[in-house]
């Protein structure tokens, strides 16, 4: 234990602690009950938190990884435009990947708490729309070149002033996106979780006092500190130097460079990430706020998966990422697709502390991240609809066990689509969906294994986007202290005579009626060398066909 | 009639008599072979007087099909999927369990790689796209018959919509393999989605002869002590089914026990006229909480356990890791942390004396004076004050604190867990706490009432006569019950009406039917229709209830989703397509129910014997310590008031009646506690 002198008593501060977790949370409840769009409900794209005055991170209800310490620079900005000029009842609106968000169709809205006429905090909640306007129906794309190409920008504006709605922003929003009915109710329930945040902030005022809950504020962050300076002092010193690659640049470009350089000194962990590669012509670039997101997952993951998400998770921290690189980019970069490089971020770092510590190492989970977008006529109602997919692959071997089969990794868990939704809402039938024999890294404990699954659009041409990682075999996954690799990503085509057809695995195209696209994910690494795999467990593999020829 | 619940750590008997005349039970479980506690209970049930010829139905709560699954000790099935698909179950939905692990456990695999076979064949939404063909039937059968396996799943594409293909390799393996069970996805789970329909059969076929196995020696055992009542067993979704049919309905058992208690708790605010109720279930290792806002238990079209789902109803119940043994440590930043550790039944809490050395919720509460050494305790055992004293002691030390605020501070930090908790449940179900009546049993939920009560602003708490027996009174309350579903996903438009309204009547007869064979007449059935119906677009559905099953029904079920919609979710889109998803029905079998018994009446003041002694209680919102009257619960008699801080005793429980509290005693020995005087 640190010897650090704690402002306000253990137990008043696990109590006020706890009625803060509560408001996020219930924040949170609010925000997914009554939004409207799936991808807030179902899929829990989304953050609620509140944050101290200067816009510090406090407390966030946990939902989903690649949303860590979200918001945090947006109430940072805000503060920076409006100063003195922010008021009682303001509610902002803001989306600007270069001022503190994360891509375009993550949709801040923060509300300042004053207490006594005084700013004291802010609640915050952040949710991914479905669309913000732009090129793509869906907003996002690889090939995108610029920000301007991703639909609205909003600097912090107000989208209330004093209380009502502000019926300037409402119509720029609403004449500028596909859907602004899911859209614009999504948002009301946005501010309806940063209003009911605010309530439950002051009734724990209320009972606790203004002074305590302000010491609870720092305290908190302090703790979480603590835990992971000790967490951190309790591993061996050391440092290890990794790389990795995106396949591309987003357009078909040369491959796009991670590096990072992690070295650990008593309870500081340093991340140098100046070897990566500038910033790029497509839509991979990483905005700040989202490559911070990836400290705090690392950082959970390597020091305690319970820890709470607060900004004392980033202090024990030192980085330099210099501005003009992939991972900090200047306006007027494109970052739509910034998640597929920040799944490849996480796993350079999890390589990085696997060579430092090698007794934690783990295999590498697949990062191919496949996603699809089929424009179809859904067979149901004869309306135009975009299905949208994502395939996992599999996860590493680690010391506990063998990888997982056939899953979402890393930073998100975005689930499979059923076949029988799919082929009920569009044009399409899914033939095959199987884990690969083989595709997962052999090794005392074997990777999980990645899914091939073939895509078949039928009756008409249809319009289709598809991107994923790692079909370059020099970046297949990796395994861990003499773990076998695994084997990597293939996008394929085939006509409806079942001729192959070359195509790029990155791909705005129209495919023909009858044609099929086949997706190979990646599987996980494994760890240890294959020759100490116990005889059993490979007769079981053996008998499961799980190896490959 | 009779009721056993078995339990984790105990089986619980109930015996209820026509004259009110009310025996119970309590011996230790046994997991190896449920049925010997099961049988041990019944029979101290007899020594106690209760005659076995007199025994008109006995219904049964079991952790067999839980404990199965969560074991792993299911039975070996081999799985017939369609040509392409035999890893549904191996990449299951596409998530992983659990985000911020690196060393994430691989989930139970519920059918091995190897004996996931599959078939040539296809159905899509359109109809047949590849026929399946007499030979390849014969060949996949013999594949089957090779493998020897003690059950066979099979789970074809689009069989909720067309189940000719299922039905003829179904046939095929019964010719061929009349001693395994085969269970086709459409026969348990008529509803899209492949992964939970294909998961749903797999455990069907996996649990058919674990619980076929238990209820044969559970019957025998009944007879061998001359019992030849009806054997009912309690399922999910809060009823019952007859023992014969429960083998082919096993994976509706999942639920069995904690279903049962808060089946009781419907039927004790139905007695008191109470439609919104929170049942609060709280034992040594964790919390079952379900809120109800219409007097019923909320039922959900499927449930998840050890990470599988299971397409049946199941009273929608959530769990908490929080219980009287919740372990209480101090981590290195200098938190108090409460949990999600148990020190579970065996050591148990350091002041069960059997060498518990962790700090536990329970021991906190021995300091607190709100349980005692001299207070009886399920088990019959004894607490020891020292070892309590001294395991607080270790925590107070690191934070700095007095042995009396750490205690206090662990019961608030344990409360307010409990409340955050609650909290979210209600919010996400957009239900506002306040108002509600909490029933309050198992061992622990008792002691911590008052406090919720307190913080929530509730309406009043109930606690009934046996709190630890409470899940065995609840299966005294329960009828049959038959759930029936079929996805439909067709638009809301009077041209598809006939076709829905005939699923409905086929249904409903079949429903009948199997309930007059299960011996309640039609005169005793009670139905109830529902559609799960969402926006066009929307990803997630609303099941609405329909009143009538009729064309005018289903025309007026386009209003009743847009005020139910806006009701759970604030907002609804009268101008959107319909999409209605699938149609439910549910047959009820109304059994006889005896009375629960009664107490005698007395005086507003509990009798001398009532009042076994005082005590001092330290508590979190008190500044200094009060003295506790304390009763014993068996010599309260109805009409009795108690005025807090008060302490109310009783071998399977601890109630708590906080200072400014006031308790009731009814009836039916019911203890009622409000804020404010008498």
């Amino acid at each position: 234990m640190t010897g650090r002198r704690r402002a306000v008593d253990p137990i008043t501060f696990e109590l006020v602690h706890a009625a803060l977790l509560s408001a996020a949370e219930e924040m949170g409840g609010v925000l997914k009950r009554s939004s409207y769009s799936p991808i807030i409900r179902d899929m829990e794209d989304f953050s609620c938190a509140i944050f101290a005055a200067d816009g510090d991170l406090v407390a966030q209800a946990d939902h989903i990884p690649a949303q860590l310490g979200a918001m945090s620079l947006v109430v940072k900005s805000t503060l920076t435009r409006w100063g003195q000029a922010i008021a009682d009842g303001d509610v902002f609106i803001a989306n600007h990947p270069f001022l503190g968000a994360m891509h375009t169709p993550d949709i801040n809205i923060l509300s300042p708490v004053f207490v006594r006429g005084r700013l004291f905090a802010w609640t915050g909640a952040t949710a991914h729309h479905l669309d913000v306007g732009g090129v793509n129906p869906g907003t996002e794309g690889p090939a995108l070149e610029q920000v301007y190409a991703e639909g609205l920008v909003l600097a912090p504006v107000r989208l209330f002033v004093g209380g009502s709605e502000n019926p300037d922003v409402m119509s720029i929003l609403t004449e500028n996106i596909r859907d602004p009915l899911s859209t614009i109710s999504d948002l009301r329930a946005q501010r309806a979780a940063c209003l009911l945040g605010r309530a439950r902030l002051l009734e724990t005022i209320e009972r606790w006092g203004i002074t305590t809950v302000r010491a609870v504020f720092g305290q908190a962050l302090d703790v979480v500190e603590d835990a992971v300076r000790l967490a951190l002092a309790e591993l061996s010193d050391g440092e290890a130097e990794v790389e990795g690659f995106m396949d591309d640049d987003g357009r078909g470009g040369p491959p796009t460079r991670i590096h990072a350089r992690l070295s650990k000194r008593g309870d500081t962990l340093a991340i140098d990430l100046s070897g990566c590669a500038p910033q790029v012509a497509g839509a991979l670039n990483v905005p700040w706020a989202s490559t911070r997101a990836t400290f705090a997952y690392v950082v959970r993951v390597l020091t305690d998966p319970h820890l709470s998400s607060n900004e004392g998770i980033l202090r024990p921290l030192e980085v330099i990422c210099p501005l003009g690189t992939v991972l900090n980019p200047r306006p007027p970069a494109a970052v739509s697709v910034r998640h597929n490089t920040c799944q490849r971020i996480a796993d350079t770092l999890v390589r990085a502390a696997a060579e430092i510590w090698p007794e934690k190492a783990v295999g590498s989970s697949s990062v191919t991240f496949f996603g699809i977008n089929i424009e179809s006529v859904s067979p149901l109602t004869g309306h135009l609809s975009v299905l949208s997919d994502v395939v996992g692959g599999g996860t590493g071997a680690h010391p506990g066990g063998d990888g997982i089969d056939g899953v979402d990794t890393y930073m998100s868990n975005v689930g499979l689509m059923p076949v029988e939704v799919a082929e009920t809402n569009y044009s399409v039938r899914i033939e095959r969906t199987e884990l690969i024999a083989g595709s997962q890294g052999l090794g005392a404990l074997n990777g999980g294994m990645g899914i091939r699954r073939d895509y078949r659009v039928l009756d008409r041409p249809h319009r289709a986007t598809f991107y994923g990682e790692q079909t370059n075999p020099d970046f297949r996954p990796r395994g861990a202290r003499d773990g076998g690799d695994a084997a990597p990503a293939r996008v394929l085509q085939f006509d409806s005579e079942g001729k192959s057809v070359p195509i790029p695995p990155k791909v705005s195209t129209t495919l023909e009626a009858g044609s099929l696209v086949r997706v190979e994910t990646s599987g996980g690494g494994g760890r240890g060398p294959a020759a100490a795999r116990p005889p059993e467990l490979i007769a079981t593999d053996r008998d499961d066909g799980r190896l490959g020829d | 009639m009779v009721a056993i619940d078995i339990g984790g750590t105990f089986t619980d008997a109930v015996a209820m008599g026509s004259q009110g005349a009310f025996r119970v039970a309590k011996v230790p479980s046994t997991p190896d072979d449920p049925s010997q506690a099961l049988a041990q209970a019944v029979s101290e049930l007899l020594a106690d007087g209760v005659p076995a010829d007199a025994i008109d139905l006995v219904s049964h709560g079991t952790t067999v099909a839980t404990n199965a699954v969560l074991t792993g000790r299911l039975a070996r099935v081999v799985l017939i999927a369609t040509e392409g698909f035999r890893d549904v179950l191996g990449y299951r939905d596409g998530t992983r369990p659990d985000i911020y692990s690196l060393e994430p456990a691989r989930p139970s695999e519920l059918v091995r790689r190897r004996d996931r076979l599959e078939v040539r064949e296809r159905m899509s939404s359109r109809g047949v796209v590849t026929p399946l063909v007499d030979r390849e039937i014969e060949r996949v059968v013999r594949e089957v018959a090779k493998l020897r396996p003690d059950a066979v799943a099979v789970a074809l594409l689009f069989s909720y919509l067309d189940d000719r293909h299922e039905r003829a390799v179904g046939d095929a393996l019964r010719a061929r393999l009349p001693d395994s069970p085969v269970s086709l996805s459409s026969e348990v789970a008529r509803e899209f989605r492949e992964y939970p329909r294909t998961a749903t059969a797999a455990l069907s076929a996996g649990l058919r002869p674990v619980v076929g196995r238990y209820l044969l020696d559970a019957r025998q055992e009944l007879e061998a002590l001359g019992i030849a009542a009806p054997l009912m067993v309690m399922q999910s979704n809060g009823g019952c089914v007859p023992a014969e049919r429960a083998e082919r309905e096993a994976h509706r058992l999942v639920l069995s026990g904690p279903a049962a208690g808060v089946t009781g708790v419907a039927a004790l605010g139905a007695r008191h006229g109470l439609d919104r109720l929170m049942s609060l279930d709280m034992g040594g290792t964790s919390l079952d909480v379900c809120l109800m806002s219409d007097g019923m238990p909320p039922v959900a079209p499927s449930l998840t356990i050890d990470g599988h789902p299971i397409l049946a109803p199941a009273v929608n119940i959530e769990t908490l890791g929080a219980g009287g043994g919740s372990v209480v440590r101090v981590d290195g930043a200098g938190r108090l942390q409460v949990g999600p550790q148990s020190a579970g039944a065996d050591p148990g809490p350091a002041a069960y004396g059997r060498g518990g050395e962790d700090a536990t919720v329970t021991d906190a509460h021995v300091v607190a004076g709100t349980l005692s050494a001299g207070s009886p305790l399920a088990g019959r055992l004894r607490l020891d004050d020292d070892a309590a004293r001294e395991v607080v002691e270790r925590v107070a030390a690191p934070l700095d604190l007095s042995l009396e605020r750490a205690t206090c501070g662990i019961l608030a930090v344990t409360l307010a867990q409990i409340i955050r908790a609650l909290r979210r449940v209600s919010v996400e179900r957009g239900i506002d706490p306040r108002g509600f009546t909490l029933v309050a049993f198992g061992g622990a939920g008792p002691l911590h009432a008052g406090l919720i009560l307190r913080e929530l602003d509730l309406a009043s708490v109930l606690v009934p006569p046996h709190p630890g027996l409470f899940s065995a009174s609840g299966l005294v309350a329960a009828d049959l019950r038959i759930d029936a579903s079929q996805t439909v996903l067709a638009p809301h438009d009077p041209a598809g009406f006939e076709e829905m309204l005939g699923w409905f009547r086929l249904t409903a007869g079949q429903l009948v039917a199997q309930l007059r064979e299960d011996g309640v007449p039609r005169s005793r059935v009670r139905s109830v229709a529902s559609i799960d119906c969402r926006y066009r677009g929307q990803g997630y559905e609303l099941s609405v209830p329909l009143p009538s099953v009729s064309r005018r029904g289903l025309h007026t079920i386009r209003a009743d989703f847009d005020r139910l919609h806006r009701s759970v979710y604030g907002h609804a889109n009268e101008g959107e397509p319909l999409e209605l998803v699938a149609l439910r029905l549910s047959a009820f079998g109304g059994l006889s129910h005896a009375e629960p018994p009664s107490v005698a009446r007395g005086g507003s003041t509990p009798r001398a014997e009532a009042r076994v002694g005082e005590r001092p209680l330290l508590l979190p919102s008190d500044r200094r310590p009060a003295r506790a009257t304390v009763y014993r619960r068996g010599s309260l008699c109805a009409g009795n008031r108690i005025a807090g801080p008060a302490i109310v005793e009783q071998m399977d429980s601890t109630t708590l009646v906080l200072a400014g509290q006031q308790a009731r005693v009814d009836g039916h020995g019911n203890l009622w506690i409000g804020e404010g005087r008498p």
